[in-house]
């Protein structure tokens, strides 16, 4: 036992695992969220369509680019893929205003036409994650014309479920408005305090595997760095809140059609591109059944689902998931870019460039259906998406440096 | 070593046991509903405070916060419609 005290306070003098640190470039800036280009791997990308990710409102982007190895973005980057990924930001006072349209449809409309025009390319694939997945499907719903694909990983799209977000944001007494009108953002504590309450002993199971695993450096650089994520949260713009309660959690909009976007409908049967919906066998926070349901409601005929061990954060940045998931996700993009332009899957990569090698062969995605579809035979000039000015993308205004202890279980 | 590992089996089929009983109880509605009913009351009576200090400094002609939030989040949106702008001017560049 005593070993094990050592080992923990050895782990206390280590430096901390650095986040978040593949080098991007702002691409572009706009109130408080920014567009960040991850720097294309030295003999420039190898595929056509480059892959936007869409995170989550209320944790920050690099999730998606968690450490050195354990990078999803890094590992897509070394594949050949042009990847953005759209930081959110820190919301101020004043974005208690900023509603979910401006979010859902204008926001990811820009960031979409800004990936592409930087790319050379006329649409992107998109991949969604948790929350993000949802604004992704609902854009893509809405304004389908610059998505390539979609790829949702564990997006909720149904909201009536037992869990216990559900159950409390559908009570009588829980007031959204009065809650949005009291805090302005809806404060990351309490959004933090309810996902500690889908599983109240998390914190000392956390406590018992430090003691367990204290000796093991490298587990704990991904445990710290997953600590470090989580306790990383940033507040949900109010206006925003109180829509996805009310019309998303509430009402169920998607699936009831209910749901409208800039004052248009949103229908899921819209969505004819590609899908891709991940689900996670022991998601607690998004439960599968609520992910996968998507398949059902969209109009696409070239839908898969990929179902998968492990939890909500845990099987998206795990050494696991760079063996089974980033690679199945890799070629779900590879194929389409081949059948929809019959052209590339671009200029292979200089044998010089050492990352441009799989590091392992992709597992096959769950095929439901596999239909070929017409796109822009648009040749791309790959060696020239490389060019934009190298400036690692600094983190954006307002993001607390400080790191906060002693929480983990978050929702994304 | 043996010890730990048993302290640990221990500790995994108490936290299992523990944590489902917890969540149980968690989604109850006799607890649910006396939550959400507090935070509403929470937030009620800081949206009143709020209001008593925004009136008060209204009567002395100074801005609010919630008018000085209301213009930055105007100039926000302005900044965002000029990017539309310039994006479809730089579109109907040859």
């Amino acid at each position: 036992m005593l070993d094990r005290l050592f080992g923990v306070l050895r782990q206390a003098q280590r430096p901390k695992p650095k986040v978040g640190s593949t080098p991007a470039f702002v691409v572009h800036h706009e109130n408080k969220w920014r567009l960040l280009r991850y720097r294309p791997r030295a003999a420039g990308p190898a595929y056509r369509t480059p892959v936007l990710l869409v995170p989550s409102l209320i944790n920050r982007h690099y999730v998606l680019d968690l450490m050195p190895g354990k990078s999803f973005a890094e590992w897509l980057v070394a594949q050949g893929h042009d990847v953005y990924v759209i930081d959110w930001g820190t919301p101020s006072d004043e974005d208690r205003f900023v509603d979910f349209d401006d979010i859902a449809d204008r926001a990811i409309a820009r960031a979409l036409r800004v990936a592409c025009k930087t790319a050379g390319a006329e649409q992107a694939h998109v991949l969604g994650y948790c929350l993000g997945g949802t604004l992704a499907v609902i854009h893509a719903a809405r304004r389908p014309e610059r998505v390539a694909s979609l790829t949702l990983l564990a997006a909720p799209v149904a909201f009536h479920d037992d869990g216990l977000l559900s159950l409390w944001t559908r009570t009588q007494s829980f007031d959204v408005a009065a809650l949005v009108a009291g805090a302005g953002n809806v404060p990351w504590q309490l959004l933090q305090s309810a996902f500690h309450m889908l599983r109240p002993t998390l914190n000392l199971q956390k406590a018992v595997t430090i003691l367990d695993k204290a000796w093991d450096d490298e587990f704990m650089d991904g445990f710290l760095a997953i600590e470090t994520w989580g306790s990383d949260n940033v507040s949900f713009p109010g206006a925003c809140y109180r829509t996805y309660i009310e019309e998303l959690y509430r009402a169920d909009g998607l699936m009831q059609g209910s749901f409208s976007l800039s004052g248009l409908p949103v229908r899921l049967e819209n969505v004819r591109c590609p899908v891709l919906a991940v689900t996670f066998e022991h998601d607690t926070i998004v439960p599968w059944q609520s992910a996968a349901v998507v398949l059902d409601r969209v109009g696409s005929s070239d839908k898969h689902r990929l179902h998968l061990a492990g939890g909500h954060v845990g099987a998206v940045v795990s050494k696991k998931a760079s063996k089974g998931l980033w690679p199945a996700l890799s070629t779900f993009w590879a194929d389409r870019d081949a059948s929809s332009s019959g052209v590339e899957q671009a200029a292979p990569a200089a044998s010089t460039d050492r990352e441009a090698a799989p590091a392992v062969p992709a597992p096959a995605v769950a095929a439901t259906s596999v239909t070929a579809t017409a796109g822009s035979p648009e040749p791309a000039s790959v060696a020239a998406r490389a060019a934009a000015a190298p400036t690692t993308a600094a983190p954006s205004k307002g993001h607390r440096a400080k790191r906060r202890g002693g929480r983990s279980q978050n929702g994304s | 070593m043996f010890g730990w590992d048993l302290t640990k089996q221990y500790f995994n089929a108490w936290e299992n046991q523990t944590a489902k009983y917890l969540e149980h109880w968690l989604k109850s509605p006799l607890l649910l509903e006396p939550a959400g009913a507090a935070l509403s009351a929470a937030m009620k009576s800081k949206a009143a405070a709020d209001k008593a200090a925004a009136d008060f400094w209204g009567t002395l002609g100074l801005p609010t916060k919630r008018d000085q939030e209301r213009t930055l989040h105007a100039l926000n949106q302005l900044q965002s419609r000029l990017l539309d702008l310039e994006e479809r001017l730089a579109d109907k560049q040859p």
